[in-house]
Protein backbone atom coordinates (compact mmCIF):
# COMPACT_ATOMS: atom_id res chain seq x y z
CA UNK A 1 0.00 0.00 0.00
CA UNK A 2 1.12 3.55 -0.69
CA UNK A 3 2.53 5.21 2.50
CA UNK A 4 -0.05 7.52 4.11
CA UNK A 5 2.34 10.47 4.34
CA UNK A 6 5.55 11.68 2.74
CA UNK A 7 8.47 10.23 4.72
CA UNK A 8 10.32 13.53 4.78
CA UNK A 9 7.83 16.36 5.24
CA UNK A 10 4.70 14.53 6.40
CA UNK A 11 2.30 15.76 3.72
CA UNK A 12 -0.55 13.32 3.08
CA UNK A 13 0.23 11.96 -0.39
CA UNK A 14 -1.78 8.71 -0.34
CA UNK A 15 -4.95 10.58 -1.39
CA UNK A 16 -3.33 11.33 -4.74
CA UNK A 17 -2.26 7.76 -5.49
CA UNK A 18 -5.39 6.44 -7.24
CA UNK A 19 -5.55 9.33 -9.68
CA UNK A 20 -1.77 9.34 -10.20
CA UNK A 21 -1.74 5.62 -11.02
CA UNK A 22 -4.68 5.87 -13.40
CA UNK A 23 -3.26 8.78 -15.33
CA UNK A 24 0.29 7.39 -15.40
CA UNK A 25 -0.97 4.06 -16.74
CA UNK A 26 -2.87 5.99 -19.40
CA UNK A 27 0.50 7.27 -20.58
CA UNK A 28 0.52 10.82 -19.25
CA UNK A 29 3.82 12.44 -18.23
CA UNK A 30 4.25 12.03 -14.43
CA UNK A 31 5.51 15.63 -14.20
CA UNK A 32 2.22 17.11 -15.39
CA UNK A 33 0.17 14.77 -13.18
CA UNK A 34 2.14 15.73 -10.06
CA UNK A 35 1.90 19.43 -10.91
CA UNK A 36 -1.86 19.04 -11.40
CA UNK A 37 -2.27 17.26 -8.08
CA UNK A 38 -0.43 20.08 -6.28
CA UNK A 39 2.47 17.92 -5.15
CA UNK A 40 5.20 20.51 -5.17
CA UNK A 41 8.22 19.41 -3.15
CA UNK A 42 10.58 16.77 -4.50
CA UNK A 43 10.30 14.72 -1.30
CA UNK A 44 6.57 14.22 -1.88
CA UNK A 45 6.99 13.70 -5.63
CA UNK A 46 9.44 10.81 -5.19
CA UNK A 47 6.91 9.08 -2.90
CA UNK A 48 4.50 8.63 -5.82
CA UNK A 49 7.10 8.31 -8.59
CA UNK A 50 8.99 5.47 -6.94
CA UNK A 51 6.12 3.55 -5.39
CA UNK A 52 5.54 -0.07 -6.39
CA UNK A 53 2.21 -1.51 -5.31
CA UNK A 54 2.70 -5.09 -4.04
CA UNK A 55 -0.49 -5.57 -2.02
CA UNK A 56 -1.99 -7.80 -4.75
CA UNK A 57 1.01 -10.15 -4.53
CA UNK A 58 0.68 -10.28 -0.74
CA UNK A 59 -3.05 -11.03 -0.57
CA UNK A 60 -2.68 -14.86 -0.74
CA UNK A 61 -0.50 -14.75 2.40
CA UNK A 62 -2.90 -13.33 4.91
CA UNK B 1 7.61 42.00 17.21
CA UNK B 2 5.20 42.29 14.29
CA UNK B 3 3.83 39.89 11.70
CA UNK B 4 2.62 40.82 8.25
CA UNK B 5 1.03 38.13 6.10
CA UNK B 6 1.58 37.86 2.39
CA UNK B 7 -0.62 34.78 2.22
CA UNK B 8 -2.91 33.20 4.79
CA UNK B 9 -5.46 30.45 4.43
CA UNK B 10 -6.27 27.35 6.47
CA UNK B 11 -3.45 25.22 5.12
CA UNK B 12 -0.60 27.59 4.27
CA UNK B 13 0.76 30.89 5.54
CA UNK B 14 3.61 33.05 4.29
CA UNK B 15 4.52 35.96 6.48
CA UNK B 16 7.29 38.32 7.55
CA UNK B 17 8.26 38.37 11.18
CA UNK B 18 9.66 41.82 11.94
CA UNK B 19 11.49 43.42 14.92
CA UNK B 20 12.76 40.03 15.98
CA UNK B 21 15.98 38.13 16.63
CA UNK B 22 17.52 34.88 15.32
CA UNK B 23 16.80 33.19 18.66
CA UNK B 24 13.15 34.14 18.65
CA UNK B 25 12.60 33.16 15.01
CA UNK B 26 14.00 29.71 15.70
CA UNK B 27 12.09 29.33 18.96
CA UNK B 28 8.90 30.21 17.08
CA UNK B 29 9.62 27.63 14.38
CA UNK B 30 10.46 24.91 16.88
CA UNK B 31 7.38 25.61 18.99
CA UNK B 32 5.08 25.44 15.99
CA UNK B 33 6.55 22.07 14.97
CA UNK B 34 7.00 20.43 18.31
CA UNK B 35 4.78 21.99 20.97
CA UNK B 36 1.36 22.51 19.42
CA UNK B 37 -0.87 19.53 20.30
CA UNK B 38 -3.04 17.68 17.78
CA UNK B 39 -5.13 14.53 17.81
CA UNK B 40 -3.75 11.27 16.42
CA UNK B 41 -4.75 7.65 16.87
CA UNK B 42 -2.63 6.12 19.63
CA UNK B 43 -4.40 2.92 20.65
CA UNK B 44 -6.10 0.41 18.37
CA UNK B 45 -8.08 -2.60 19.53
CA UNK B 46 -8.31 -5.08 16.68
CA UNK B 47 -11.21 -7.54 16.80
CA UNK B 48 -10.78 -9.01 13.36
CA UNK B 49 -8.06 -8.60 10.76
CA UNK B 50 -7.36 -11.18 8.09
CA UNK B 51 -6.09 -8.67 5.54
CA UNK B 52 -2.62 -8.87 4.00
CA UNK B 53 -1.24 -6.30 6.45
CA UNK B 54 -0.15 -7.11 10.00
CA UNK B 55 -2.09 -5.59 12.91
CA UNK B 56 0.92 -3.36 13.72
CA UNK B 57 1.12 -1.97 10.18
CA UNK B 58 -2.59 -1.29 10.19
CA UNK B 59 -2.31 0.57 13.50
CA UNK B 60 0.68 2.54 12.21
CA UNK B 61 -1.20 3.62 9.09
CA UNK B 62 -4.19 4.66 11.20
CA UNK B 63 -1.91 6.71 13.46
CA UNK B 64 -0.66 8.78 10.53
CA UNK B 65 -4.14 9.93 9.44
CA UNK B 66 -4.56 13.63 10.30
CA UNK B 67 -7.65 14.25 12.44
CA UNK B 68 -9.53 17.53 12.77
CA UNK B 69 -8.59 18.86 16.19
CA UNK B 70 -10.60 21.11 18.47
CA UNK B 71 -8.24 22.40 21.14
CA UNK B 72 -11.11 23.91 23.13
CA UNK B 73 -12.86 20.56 23.64
CA UNK B 74 -9.92 18.26 24.25
CA UNK B 75 -7.10 18.42 26.78
CA UNK B 76 -3.95 16.36 27.03
CA UNK B 77 -4.35 13.09 28.90
CA UNK B 78 -1.98 13.90 31.75
CA UNK B 79 -3.73 17.21 32.38
CA UNK B 80 -7.22 15.67 32.23
CA UNK B 81 -9.43 15.34 35.30
CA UNK B 82 -9.73 11.59 34.66
CA UNK B 83 -6.06 11.23 35.69
CA UNK B 84 -4.79 9.63 32.49
CA UNK B 85 -7.30 6.80 32.28
CA UNK B 86 -9.03 8.10 29.16
CA UNK B 87 -12.40 9.85 29.09
CA UNK B 88 -14.40 11.82 26.47
CA UNK B 89 -12.51 14.95 27.63
CA UNK B 90 -9.12 13.71 26.47
CA UNK B 91 -9.80 10.86 24.00
CA UNK B 92 -11.65 10.62 20.70
CA UNK B 93 -12.90 7.17 19.78
CA UNK B 94 -13.46 5.64 16.35
CA UNK B 95 -14.87 2.41 15.01
CA UNK B 96 -14.08 0.74 11.71
CA UNK B 97 -15.78 -2.31 10.26
CA UNK B 98 -15.27 -3.24 6.61
CA UNK B 99 -15.69 -6.45 4.65
CA UNK B 100 -14.03 -7.09 1.28
CA UNK B 101 -13.82 -6.88 -1.61
CA UNK B 102 -12.94 -3.18 -1.50
CA UNK B 103 -10.30 -0.78 -0.21
CA UNK B 104 -10.65 0.46 3.37
CA UNK B 105 -10.54 4.27 3.34
CA UNK B 106 -10.19 6.88 6.06
CA UNK B 107 -13.90 7.70 5.54
CA UNK B 108 -14.71 4.22 6.94
CA UNK B 109 -13.30 5.40 10.25
CA UNK B 110 -16.48 6.45 12.08
CA UNK B 111 -15.80 9.01 14.84
CA UNK B 112 -17.89 9.00 18.02
CA UNK B 113 -17.59 12.82 17.95
CA UNK B 114 -18.21 14.13 14.40
CA UNK B 115 -15.94 17.14 15.12
CA UNK B 116 -12.91 14.84 15.14
CA UNK B 117 -13.41 13.29 11.70
CA UNK B 118 -10.32 12.55 9.56
CA UNK B 119 -9.20 15.56 7.51
CA UNK B 120 -9.15 13.57 4.24
CA UNK B 121 -11.77 11.00 3.28
CA UNK B 122 -9.84 9.13 0.63
CA UNK B 123 -6.68 7.92 2.39
CA UNK B 124 -6.38 4.22 1.47
CA UNK B 125 -5.66 2.06 4.53
CA UNK B 126 -5.67 -1.50 3.22
CA UNK B 127 -7.01 -3.34 0.19
CA UNK B 128 -9.37 -6.24 0.94
CA UNK B 129 -10.48 -9.08 -1.34
CA UNK B 130 -13.39 -11.50 -0.97
CA UNK B 131 -13.72 -12.99 2.55
CA UNK B 132 -11.27 -10.54 4.11
CA UNK B 133 -12.45 -8.39 6.97
CA UNK B 134 -11.20 -5.66 9.29
CA UNK B 135 -13.05 -4.78 12.49
CA UNK B 136 -11.41 -2.47 15.01
CA UNK B 137 -11.82 0.26 17.56
CA UNK B 138 -9.36 3.14 17.82
CA UNK B 139 -8.63 5.79 20.39
CA UNK B 140 -7.03 9.12 19.50
CA UNK B 141 -5.34 11.32 22.08
CA UNK B 142 -3.95 14.84 22.12
CA UNK B 143 -0.17 15.06 22.23
CA UNK B 144 2.75 17.06 20.81
CA UNK B 145 5.13 16.63 17.90
CA UNK B 146 8.11 16.22 20.21
CA UNK B 147 6.59 12.92 21.35
CA UNK B 148 5.99 11.52 17.86
CA UNK B 149 5.86 13.09 14.38
CA UNK B 150 2.23 11.96 13.93
CA UNK B 151 1.21 14.72 16.38
CA UNK B 152 3.04 17.42 14.41
CA UNK B 153 0.54 19.96 13.07
CA UNK B 154 2.96 21.44 10.49
CA UNK B 155 4.45 20.08 7.28
CA UNK B 156 6.94 22.49 5.76
CA UNK B 157 7.68 24.99 8.52
CA UNK B 158 10.76 27.12 8.07
CA UNK B 159 12.20 30.59 7.68
CA UNK B 160 15.00 32.56 6.10
CA UNK B 161 16.48 35.96 6.90
CA UNK B 162 15.13 38.88 4.91
CA UNK B 163 17.55 39.56 2.03
CA UNK B 164 19.19 42.97 1.69
CA UNK B 165 20.66 43.61 -1.74
CA UNK B 166 22.88 46.63 -2.24
CA UNK B 167 24.19 47.61 -5.64
CA UNK B 168 26.89 50.29 -5.54
CA UNK B 169 27.83 52.91 -8.13
CA UNK B 170 30.69 50.80 -9.55
CA UNK B 171 28.09 48.59 -11.31
CA UNK B 172 28.56 48.94 -15.08
CA UNK B 173 25.37 47.05 -16.03
CA UNK B 174 27.29 44.20 -17.63
CA UNK B 175 24.38 41.86 -16.83
CA UNK B 176 26.48 38.88 -15.69
CA UNK B 177 24.68 38.72 -12.31
CA UNK B 178 21.28 38.91 -14.02
CA UNK B 179 22.08 35.80 -16.06
CA UNK B 180 23.45 34.00 -13.02
CA UNK B 181 20.54 34.58 -10.59
CA UNK B 182 18.48 31.35 -10.37
CA UNK B 183 15.43 33.11 -8.92
CA UNK B 184 15.18 35.98 -11.40
CA UNK B 185 15.54 38.66 -8.72
CA UNK B 186 17.72 40.99 -10.81
CA UNK B 187 17.10 42.84 -14.06
CA UNK B 188 19.13 45.16 -16.24
CA UNK B 189 18.27 48.82 -15.69
CA UNK B 190 19.36 51.78 -17.78
CA UNK B 191 22.65 52.49 -15.98
CA UNK B 192 23.00 49.67 -13.48
CA UNK B 193 21.43 46.39 -12.39
CA UNK B 194 18.12 46.74 -10.56
CA UNK B 195 15.98 44.54 -8.35
CA UNK B 196 12.78 43.35 -10.03
CA UNK B 197 9.75 44.70 -8.25
CA UNK B 198 8.21 42.27 -5.69
CA UNK B 199 10.95 39.74 -6.42
CA UNK B 200 13.29 40.65 -3.54
CA UNK B 201 11.69 38.11 -1.19
CA UNK B 202 12.46 35.31 -3.68
CA UNK B 203 16.21 35.81 -3.20
CA UNK B 204 17.69 32.66 -1.66
CA UNK B 205 20.89 34.44 -0.46
CA UNK B 206 22.98 32.11 -2.65
CA UNK B 207 25.40 34.96 -3.56
CA UNK B 208 25.96 33.63 -7.10
CA UNK B 209 25.53 37.23 -8.29
CA UNK B 210 28.49 38.32 -6.13
CA UNK B 211 30.64 35.61 -7.71
CA UNK B 212 29.46 36.55 -11.20
CA UNK B 213 30.30 40.18 -10.52
CA UNK B 214 33.84 39.26 -9.41
CA UNK B 215 34.26 37.02 -12.46
CA UNK B 216 33.43 40.04 -14.60
CA UNK B 217 36.77 41.55 -13.47
CA UNK B 218 35.50 44.35 -11.23
CA UNK B 219 38.40 43.94 -8.79
CA UNK B 220 38.68 42.70 -5.20
CA UNK B 221 35.13 43.63 -4.13
CA UNK B 222 31.95 42.94 -6.06
CA UNK B 223 29.63 45.84 -6.91
CA UNK B 224 26.64 43.86 -5.65
CA UNK B 225 26.33 42.78 -2.04
CA UNK B 226 23.87 40.28 -0.54
CA UNK B 227 23.31 40.66 3.19
CA UNK B 228 20.72 39.39 5.58
CA UNK B 229 18.57 41.46 7.89
CA UNK B 230 18.82 39.85 11.33
CA UNK B 231 15.63 41.51 12.55
CA UNK B 232 13.28 40.31 9.81
CA UNK B 233 12.41 36.75 8.81
CA UNK B 234 10.39 35.25 6.00
CA UNK B 235 8.36 32.30 7.24
CA UNK B 236 6.48 29.55 5.44
CA UNK B 237 4.14 27.45 7.57
CA UNK B 238 2.06 24.65 6.12
CA UNK B 239 -0.55 22.73 8.09
CA UNK B 240 -1.57 19.09 7.65
CA UNK B 241 -5.20 20.17 8.05
CA UNK B 242 -5.71 19.13 11.67
CA UNK B 243 -5.50 22.77 12.80
CA UNK B 244 -5.76 25.99 10.78
CA UNK B 245 -2.35 27.68 10.41
CA UNK B 246 -3.52 30.74 12.29
CA UNK B 247 -4.40 28.63 15.32
CA UNK B 248 -1.01 26.88 15.20
CA UNK B 249 0.74 30.26 15.24
CA UNK B 250 -1.39 31.69 18.03
CA UNK B 251 -0.96 28.62 20.18
CA UNK B 252 2.80 28.58 19.60
CA UNK B 253 3.18 32.25 20.58
CA UNK B 254 1.13 31.76 23.77
CA UNK B 255 3.25 28.70 24.53
CA UNK B 256 6.52 30.67 24.19
CA UNK B 257 5.08 33.38 26.43
CA UNK B 258 4.02 30.86 29.06
CA UNK B 259 7.39 29.12 29.00
CA UNK B 260 9.37 32.34 29.37
CA UNK B 261 7.15 33.51 32.22
CA UNK B 262 7.67 30.17 33.96
CA UNK B 263 11.41 30.63 33.51
CA UNK B 264 11.26 34.07 35.14
CA UNK B 265 9.34 32.58 38.07
CA UNK B 266 11.88 29.82 38.53
CA UNK B 267 14.79 32.28 38.35
CA UNK B 268 13.02 34.48 40.89
CA UNK B 269 12.62 31.50 43.20
CA UNK B 270 16.32 30.73 42.96
CA UNK B 271 17.64 34.28 43.22
CA UNK B 272 15.09 35.60 45.70
CA UNK B 273 13.09 37.92 43.44
CA UNK B 274 15.61 40.03 41.56
CA UNK B 275 14.62 39.07 37.99
CA UNK B 276 12.22 41.40 36.21
CA UNK B 277 9.96 40.38 33.40
CA UNK B 278 11.07 41.78 30.09
CA UNK B 279 8.40 43.38 27.98
CA UNK B 280 8.04 42.08 24.45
Amino acid sequence: MIPVRCFTCGKVISTAWVEFKQRRDAGEDPKTILDDLGIERYCCRRMLLTHKEIIDDLIPYQ
Amino acid sequence: MNISFSRLDDTIARFTLGDSSPAFANAFRRTMIGEVPTLAIEEVRIYDNNSALFDEMLAHRLGLIPLTTDLRTYVRMEECSCGGEGCPGCCATYTLSVEGPRTVCSSDLIPADPKTAPVHDTIPIVKLVEDQKVVLEARAVLNIGREHAKWQPTLACGYKSYPVITIDERCDACGMCVDECPRGVLALGSRSVEIVEAKLEDCSLCKLCEKACLAGGIGENPAIHINQDDTRYLFVVESDGSLPVREIMEYALLRIKKKSEDLVDILNDISGGTVHEASS
